[in-house]
C-alpha cells in the first residue's frame, strides 16, 4: 500500500512547514495547523480576524513553502467576474492581418489563490469565485475549462470595517471547509514582533512540498480510519447545532437560527482525518474532531436576534457543544438528571 | 431501458407504463449510488421530470441539493447548469448575450448562449435576485424560448427548472410573487437526513470509494415518456376530485370549509387543479398503472398545493402552515362516488 511511508512523509511535511513558518508567524501555530488540515483535506479556507493578525502573511508563507503556482486578487467593489475567471480578447495576427478570439485565463487558473478581503466585492463576483471553488472549473463565453490541481482558495474577510462590504451569504460561506480565526497576540509577543519584524523573514522560506506530493497526501488522508465512536461523535455534534431537532441542546433551540448542514459533517470527518495524518497517526480520534470543530462550525451556525441581545458568543457556544459531544462519546451512560432539550 | 417508442396514434397499452415503471427503477438505482436518503424528494423530482414540470425547492444550505439534482441529471443523460442568483445578476447572465466576432475578415454578431440553454437549470437561491432577473428565468420557463437582440431561440428539450429558496428569513431578498410561484408544478421541502443516513453519507463521501453514475435513460426516451404520461386517460371522477380539492382551497369559494375561510388569504388557481391531474398521471404511470386514481391525486396534493395556498396573518399567529392546511383539506373534501 505504501500508506505507512506516506504517513511518514506527511509527518515530515508538517515538521518542515513548522520549521519554516513558525519564526515568521508569531503565535499563530494553531491557525497554521488548522490551515494545513484543510489543505490536506482538499478544502478551501476562510481566514478571519482583526486587522494585522497575519491573515495575509499566513497565506503568503504557505504559498512560498509550496512549489505551487500562486496568485493574489485584491477584491474591490468594482471587481468583475471576468477579472477572476478570464476574458476572451480579439487578437490581430500581425502577419496575416486576421483577427481571432483568444482566451486570456484569469488569476483563478492557479494552484493557490489568495482572495483578499472577499467581502469587499459585490455578490456576482463573489459567486463566480465560489462556483470555481466548488466545481473546480470555469465557464466563460460558453466554454468550460478545468482548473489546475490542486486548487486551493484562501480567502480573507475583514471584520473591522463593515461599511461598503457585501456579507457572504450563508450558503456561500458553507463552501469554505474551515473558517480559521486568527488570534490577537499578547503584549510580549507584540513587543517581539515590533522589535524583530518577523514578516521580513518570509523571503527566506524554503520550498518543502510540491503539487505531486500534496495530491498524494490528499489521497492518503481519505484512507485514514475513522473509528465508529468518532463517526458517531461527528454526527452527534453536527446534529446538536440544528435548532428544533431532537438532538439540539436547549441553548441551540433558544439562540440558533440555523445550524450546520451535512457539509459540516463531511468537513469534520475529513479534517479530523487530516489532523491524524499530520500527527503521523493512521486513525482519527475524538480529540482530532474537538480540535478542528470550532473552525468547522463557526461559519455554519447562524445566531438569532435573541442571541445578539443576550450577548451570546458563537465561539463560546460552539465550545459548549463540543464539550457536550465529547461527554457523549467517552461515557455513554451519563444519565444526567433532568436532561433538558 | 429499452426504447419507449410509442406510435403517437396507437392507444396506450400496459407495455407503455410498464416501460416507465422500469425506467424509474433504473434511474433510482443509479441515483442511489450518489444520494443517501431523501427518498421523498428524489421521487418527487423524478415525478416532475416525467410530468415535464418545474420544481421549487426549499431547504437550508448544506443539504447537497446540487448533488441530488446533478445526479438525477446524470442518470437521465441530461445537461445540467447551476446558476447562483445574486442581487447583481442580470437577465443576460441567464439568457446569454451577443458579442462581435470576426471570421474571414468579416465581423458579425455571435450569440453566446447563457446557462439557460441546458436541460436542467438549478436556479440556486432564486429570491436573492431582483424581480427583472427572476422574470427573465420565469418567462423562459413558461415559453420554453428566449428572445435576445430581437431573435427568438428555442430552449433545449426537455427543459426543467429547479429553483431553490432559503427558508431562513433574511433582509435583502426578493420573495417570488405568487403568480410566478404558480408556474412551478411542485414545491418541495428538503430537510436534514436522519442520523443513520448522515452516518452513511459520511462514510460514502469522506473515503476513497466513488461509484460513477451511468445514464439509465436518454433525453429522447424521457420526452417519449412525457408523451405517455400526458396521454394517460383520466376518469371524470378523478378529474372532478382534483377540481374540487383546488376549489375548496379558495376562501371565497362556496365549497370552502371553515378553516380555509379563517386561515387562507389566497387559494389554488386553475393551474393547481391542472397540475394535480398531471402529477397524478405521472405517479400512476411510474407505478405501472394505466388509470390514475383518487389516491394518486391525494398523494401529489401536498407538493402541488403547498405553494399555492397562502396562509393569512391569522394562520401565522396560530402557527398554521400551508402543509397543515393541505392535510386538513384532504380530510375535508369527499371524493366523488361515481366511477373508480
Amino acid at each position: 500500500m505504501g500508506d505507512e511511508a506516506t504517513l511518514k512523509d506527511i509527518a515530515r511535511f508538517r515538521a518542515d512547514m513548522e520549521r519554516e513558518l513558525a519564526p515568521v508567524l508569531i503565535s499563530q501555530g494553531r491557525a497554521l495547523e488548522q490551515t494545513l488540515c484543510a489543505v490536506l483535506a482538499g478544502g478551501h479556507v476562510l481566514l478571519t480576524g482583526g486587522a494585522a493578525t497575519a491573515k495575509g502573511l499566513l497565506v503568503l508563507c504557505l504559498a512560498r513553502a509550496a512549489r505551487l503556482d500562486f496568485k493574489r486578487v485584491q477584491f474591490t467593489p468594482d471587481l468583475m467576474p471576468s477579472d477572476i475567471t478570464g476574458t476572451d480578447i480579439l487578437e490581430e495576427d500581425a502577419a496575416t492581418g486576421r483577427r481571432a478570439q483568444r482566451f486570456v485565463p484569469g488569476p483563478v487558473f492557479t494552484n493557490i489563490l489568495m482572495a483578499d478581503e472577499i467581502n469587499r466585492t459585490p455578490p456576482k463576483t463573489q459567486a463566480s469565485l465560489l462556483e470555481a471553488m466548488q466545481e473546480k472549473q470555469v465557464t466563460t463565453g460558453g466554454s468550460t475549462r478545468p482548473l489546475p490541481k490542486p486548487f486551493l482558495v484562501m480567502a480573507t474577510k475583514t471584520s473591522v470595517e463593515t461599511d461598503g462590504t457585501y456579507a457572504l451569504p450563508e450558503a456561500q460561506q458553507d463552501r469554505f471547509m474551515l473558517n480559521v480565526e486568527m488570534i490577537e497576540i499578547d503584549e510580549d509577543k507584540e513587543v517581539e514582533v515590533v522589535m524583530t519584524d518577523p514578516a521580513a523573514r518570509a523571503a527566506g522560506i524554503q520550498q518543502v512540498v510540491d503539487a505531486e506530493s500534496l495530491l498524494r497526501f490528499q489521497a492518503a488522508v481519505r484512507r485514514i480510519t475513522l473509528p465508529p465512536a468518532v463517526r458517531r461523535m461527528i454526527v452527534d455534534l453536527a446534529c446538536s447545532t440544528r435548532p428544533g431537532t431532537p438532538d439540539a441542546t436547549a441553548e441551540v433551540t433558544k439562540y440558533v437560527a440555523w445550524g450546520a448542514g451535512v457539509r459540516a459533517t463531511q468537513c469534520l470527518a475529513l479534517c479530523a482525518k487530516a489532523r491524524a495524518a499530520l500527527g503521523g497517526r493512521a486513525s482519527a480520534t475524538a480529540e482530532d474532531v474537538a480540535s478542528i470543530a470550532p473552525s468547522a462550525l463557526r461559519h455554519r451556525i447562524g445566531l438569532n436576534f435573541r442571541a445578539e441581545s443576550d450577548g451570546v458568543d458563537i465561539d463560546a457556544l460552539v465550545a459548549r457543544l463540543i464539550a457536550h459531544a465529547l461527554t457523549g462519546t467517552s461515557a455513554k451512560p451519563v444519565a444526567t438528571a433532568g436532561a433538558s432539550t | 431501458m429499452s426504447a419507449a417508442s410509442a406510435p403517437a396514434s396507437a392507444p396506450l397499452g400496459a407495455q407503455h407504463v410498464q416501460r416507465l415503471q422500469a425506467a424509474r427503477a433504473a434511474v433510482l438505482a443509479q441515483v442511489r449510488k450518489a444520494i443517501v436518503g431523501q427518498d421523498r424528494v428524489v421521487d418527487d423530482v423524478l415525478t416532475s421530470f416525467f410530468a415535464g414540470g418545474h420544481c421549487l425547492i426549499t431547504g437550508v444550505p448544506g443539504l447537497a441539493k446540487t448533488l441530488l439534482i446533478a445526479s438525477l441529471g446524470q442518470a437521465l443523460a441530461l445537461s445540467f447548469k447551476r446558476i447562483q442568483f445574486t442581487p447583481d445578476l442580470m437577465p443576460s447572465d441567464i439568457v446569454g448575450y451577443e458579442v462581435l466576432k470576426e471570421e474571414g475578415g468579416k465581423r458579425k454578431l455571435v450569440f453566446v448562449e447563457g446557462p439557460i440553454f441546458s436541460n436542467i437549470v438549478l436556479a440556486d437561491e432564486i429570491n436573492r435576485t431582483p424581480p427583472k432577473t427572476q422574470a427573465a428565468l420565469l418567462e423562459a420557463m413558461q415559453e420554453r424560448q428566449v428572445t435576445s437582440g430581437g431573435v427568438t431561440r428555442p430552449l433545449v428539450e426537455p427543459f426543467f427548472v429547479l429553483a431553490t429558496q432559503n427558508p431562513i428569513e433574511q433582509e435583502g431578498t426578493y420573495p417570488l410573487p405568487l403568480a410566478q410561484q404558480d408556474r412551478f408544478m411542485y414545491s418541495l421541502v428538503i430537510g436534514y437526513p436522519t442520523k443513520d443516513e448522515e452516518l452513511a453519507i459520511l462514510d460514502r463521501t469522506t473515503s476513497e470509494t466513488k461509484s460513477a453514475i451511468e445514464s439509465a435513460l436518454s433525453a429522447e426516451q424521457l420526452l417519449e415518456a412525457q408523451r405517455v404520461v400526458r396521454a394517460l386517460p383520466v376518469s371524470s371522477a378523478v378529474a372532478r376530485y382534483a377540481v374540487r380539492l383546488a376549489a375548496a382551497s379558495r376562501p371565497k369559494h362556496a365549497t370552502a370549509p371553515d378553516f380555509i375561510r379563517q386561515f387562507v388569504s389566497i387559494g389554488a388557481s386553475l393551474r393547481g387543479s391542472q397540475y394535480l391531474v398531471l402529477a397524478a398521471r405521472a405517479r400512476a404511470a411510474l407505478e405501472g398503472r394505466l388509470a390514475p386514481s383518487v389516491d394518486d391525486v391525494k398523494a401529489v396534493a401536498l407538493p402541488v398545493l403547498r405553494h399555492r395556498i397562502v396562509p393569512n396573518f391569522k394562520a401565522d399567529a396560530a402557527k398554521i402552515g400551508s402543509e397543515q392546511l393541505v392535510e386538513k383539506l384532504l380530510k375535508a373534501v369527499e371524493p366523488p362516488r361515481s366511477g373508480l
